[in-house]
């Protein structure tokens, strides 16, 4: 049998901020935080869902948050964590990125290549790990290359044109026309980010669907 | 926007891989610059942000802004 290791025991994971003390701490950003819990893009449907499977013996209890405050991906989607924490009852813990590399290092993206932010990891209330999201929806991903290929268009760019190979004054230009494009679809990316998280859950939980 | 430099101002945040990446490369060509961290108060966040969104944003002495560095699309400010 294969053992897995991990550095989230029970009393690591209760070393991290609540919420409060996230926010509290938080240099930059709090009104965005602020705004964004304001906003929730959470459905009735979707809080049942979050307690009904926090209910299950082997449900999740336990939701650990990586974040920077910085981080656009982060305020944007952490206040979404602090809601579902919230409607079923799970204990909620904040752990800041680069204070805690051994845990982001077992959630690392891109193969092994990026520490993308948030990842939030559900646990059972023994903290076994169950599920975990990280830094924004699929269909976030697929807006931003759509963007992207939408700006070369635009700008009579190769498809090989990208951040890395552009020269600086082509860079901006492309930069600005993929983020004018991904801007008025953040919030239905937010909402997309919820119905993965339900079906990421179900899956582990083995359950027939994400309703 | 006026800008007043001498040297480059470079925006970064701890932990930016994009970041330490030009930074290094700068040290090892012995380009100075002004290092402002975007993460250590709103202030330095709200000034970086007028340039851009994505770090490292780099004020240049002519005015000119760069973002980015290499081929990255991390975490925007």
């Amino acid at each position: 049998m294969e053992t897995v290791t991990t550095v989230v025991s029970s009393a690591r994971f209760e070393q991290g901020l609540g919420y409060g003390d996230f926010l509290a701490d938080a240099a930059v950003n709090r009104d965005k935080f602020e705004q964004n819990y304001e906003n929730p893009v959470l459905t009735e449907e979707d809080r049942l869902f979050f307690r009904r499977v926090s209910e299950l013996a082997e449900g999740p209890r336990r939701l650990l948050a990586i974040a920077e405050p910085w981080c656009g991906d982060v305020y944007r989607e952490l206040p979404t964590a602090v809601h579902i924490a919230e409607c079923a009852g799970m204990e909620l813990r904040v752990f800041l990125r680069d204070d805690n590399p051994d845990i982001m290092d077992e959630f690392l993206s891109n193969n092994g290549k990026s520490r993308a932010i948030p990842v939030f990891a559900f646990y059972t209330a023994d903290t076994r790990y169950i599920a975990h999201f990280t830094e924004r929806s699929a269909s976030a991903h697929a807006g931003l290359a759509l963007a992207m290929d939408e700006a070369r268009a635009q700008l009579g760019l190769p498809a090989s044109a990208s951040f890395g190979n552009l020269p600086s004054s082509e860079r901006q230009v492309f930069f600005h026309e993929v983020v004018s494009r991904i801007e008025p679809h953040t919030e239905q990316w937010r909402r997309d980010a919820v119905k993965e998280i339900r079906q990421l859950l179900a899956t582990a939980l083995n359950l027939s669907d994400a309703a | 926007m006026a800008v007043q430099n001498e040297i480059p101002i470079v925006y970064t945040i701890r932990g930016c891989d994009s970041c330490t990446k030009l930074l290094k490369k700068w040290d090892a060509e012995g380009i100075p610059y002004d290092e402002r961290r975007v993460e250590l108060s709103q202030a330095t966040l709200d000034e970086a942000r007028q340039y851009g969104r994505l770090v490292p944003i780099v004020v240049w002495p002519d005015g000119q802004v760069e973002q980015g560095f290499e081929d990255s699309f991390g975490c925007m400010i």
